[in-house]
């Protein structure tokens, strides 16, 4: 190998290590989050669990202003799930019975919506969707998870 | 310890004192026998329990006549053209009860036959009970009140609380809902607003509005004075009279006057509404019986069930009816207070879970749960 090779190898190893280091520094969040991005993390967070707590609680107002309506029944998820129990968000994926397939806690809200509720199903990857599974999810921290369960 | 253990605690050490339970004439029979050993795992216990489904059966001593008497409760009825099902169910309710054979003395509704209070929900149940021609007593849910302070529910069915003795036994209403602290005037609550509150089980805006009241334990107490300390007292009441889950109002605030009126009396039982599931207890000398519901079951408590409680099946949401329906109670010549769970489409014995994977209880494994975020802000409200 002469050394002009060895030269532009030394070069073209250098520039990519170069290139990927950086990338690696704009990608991994290497500076420390300041308590206030927290805060607005959290903030932004706990907004979708006060949504989501809103249209599970049946609130009209939300339902409308998201272009939803999660029911015609008068019967609201909060009605048979007091404090979100019995939502179970830590054991989907699961097989679901009531839908005869493997699911995910989405696919059960739509069955509710759906079903006890008579309502008109939501997409699954609508705002109003995020909302509802944000609020299940915070109700239910701590839960331990159990993937799979009946 | 945070209050709610404290308060847990205070409740055993004061009810709960060693050896203390029912009167010894309460005769344990096969079929309790059978439900305790359940609850401890024994093997025969397990092995036996197919053969005695209705393991909630209740024994009181005291000689009268055989009797039967129905119990519907938690219709929860919108008015007809919102929900169909629910007054599907209610009218099924009746009619059941209204084939009993031999008839049963009398019906009693234990309240929440509207859901919002609204006067053409409550005509709706009021014309729906018309059905059974038997004799009815009433007493109220919350959500039969707070729209209009129970002026309608009044106006259809009379006093909220009341008492009658009916072959041996004095028969006690107690109204449980009507002495909510005041929690709207100071928000300035329309009565739709107020009756939303206090509608949503786990909202935190009605507080702790279930209790006897001070006015009331007086009646209580009065009422009782003159009924012999050993005669059965069968206590009807629509929130149970002992802490089984505050934050849902699953008790009364007052559980401790309550218990210490009923104390000197040895054959007391409690029938109870609001809690809409299979659900069984003894507190000191009282015997607590919850009822299901004809709307829909709520879940057990978070944090568990009375042991007595065997607990019931894992209802199917996918079928409205699952999970739901009266009671008939019979009171027998032979010393016994019998309790059938009448639930919708399912034989006796396929009320209780008996599998692990079907039991209402068993659902709750693994799960921690967290009260609601949206309502906290209500008192900062203009």
């Amino acid at each position: 190998m002469t050394r002009r090779v060895l030269v532009i190898v030394g070069i073209s190893v250098a520039v990519l290590l170069g290139v990927t280091l950086g990338t690696h520094r704009a990608l991994a969040h290497k500076e420390r989050h300041t308590p206030e991005q927290l805060k607005i993390f959290d903030e932004v967070f706990l907004e979708q669990v006060r949504i989501g707590d809103l249209l599970f609680h049946g609130d009209g107002e939300t339902e409308k202003k998201m272009g939803v309506s999660l029911s015609k029944t008068g019967m609201a998820c909060a009605m048979c799930h007091p404090f979100a129990s019995d939502t179970h968000p830590y054991e989907f994926p699961k097989f679901q019975e009531q839908i005869e397939k493997f699911g995910t806690l989405r696919d059960m809200i739509n069955w509710c919506i759906e079903k006890p509720q008579e309502g008109v199903r939501i997409d699954a990857d609508s705002d109003a969707m995020k909302a509802l599974e944000a609020y299940i999810y915070w109700a239910n921290r701590g839960s331990r998870l159990d993937p799979g369960r009946h | 310890m945070d209050s709610l253990e404290r308060e847990r605690r205070e409740l055993d050490t004061i009810l709960r004192r060693p050896g203390e339970r029912p009167d010894s004439s309460v005769r344990i029979d096969r079929r309790t026998f059978l439900h305790k050993s359940i609850v401890c795992g024994t093997a025969v216990g397990a092995a036996s329990f197919g053969w005695f489904p209705l393991l909630n059966t209740l024994d009181v001593a005291y000689g009268a006549e055989t009797f039967k008497f129905a119990w519907i409760s938690d219709n929860h009825l919108y008015p007809k053209d919102v929900n169909t099902r629910f007054v599907e169910k209610a009218v099924r309710a009746v009619e059941e009860v209204q084939a009993m054979t031999p008839p049963a003395d009398f019906l009693i509704h234990g309240g929440d036959i509207a859901q919002l209070g609204d006067p053409v929900e409550i005509a709706l149940g009021s014309d729906i009970l018309k059905e059974a021609k038997i004799r009815k007593v009433f007493i109220p849910g919350e959500h039969d009140w707070y729209l209009d302070m129970g002026a309608t529910w009044r106006k259809h069915f009379g006093d909220p609380n009341w008492t009658f003795d009916h072959k041996g036994v004095r028969f006690i209403g107690l109204d449980t809902v009507s002495r909510a602290p005041d929690y709207w005037s100071a928000t300035k609550m329309s009565p739709k607003e107020r009756m939303g509150a206090m509608a949503t089980l786990d909202g935190s805006i009605g507080g702790p509005w279930a209790g006897v009241g001070s006015d009331q334990l007086k009646w209580l107490n009065h009422t009782l004075s003159s009924w012999p300390k050993d005669r059965p007292v069968i206590v009807f009441s629509h929130n149970p009279l002992y802490e089984y889950y505050p934050p849902w109002n699953f008790w009364v605030r007052d559980w401790r006057e309550v218990q210490e009126i009923l104390r000197p009396y040895t054959n007391v039982t409690n029938v109870h509404g609001h809690t809409h599931q299979v659900l069984y207890n003894e507190i000191g000398k009282m015997r607590s019986i919850g009822m299901l519901a004809t709307s829909w079951p709520w879940p057990y408590a978070p944090e568990g069930v009375p042991d007595l409680t065997k607990c019931m099946v894992r209802a199917d949401p996918g079928d409205y009816f699952d999970g739901m329906g009266w009671a008939r109670l019979t009171v027998t010549a032979a010393e016994r207070v019998q309790n059938e769970y009448m639930m919708f489409g399912r034989k006796p014995q396929n009320v209780f879970g008996e599998a692990l994977a079907d039991s209402g209880c068993a659902d709750n494994v693994n799960q921690e749960l967290h009260p609601r975020i949206a309502d906290r802000g209500w008192y900062s409200k203009d």
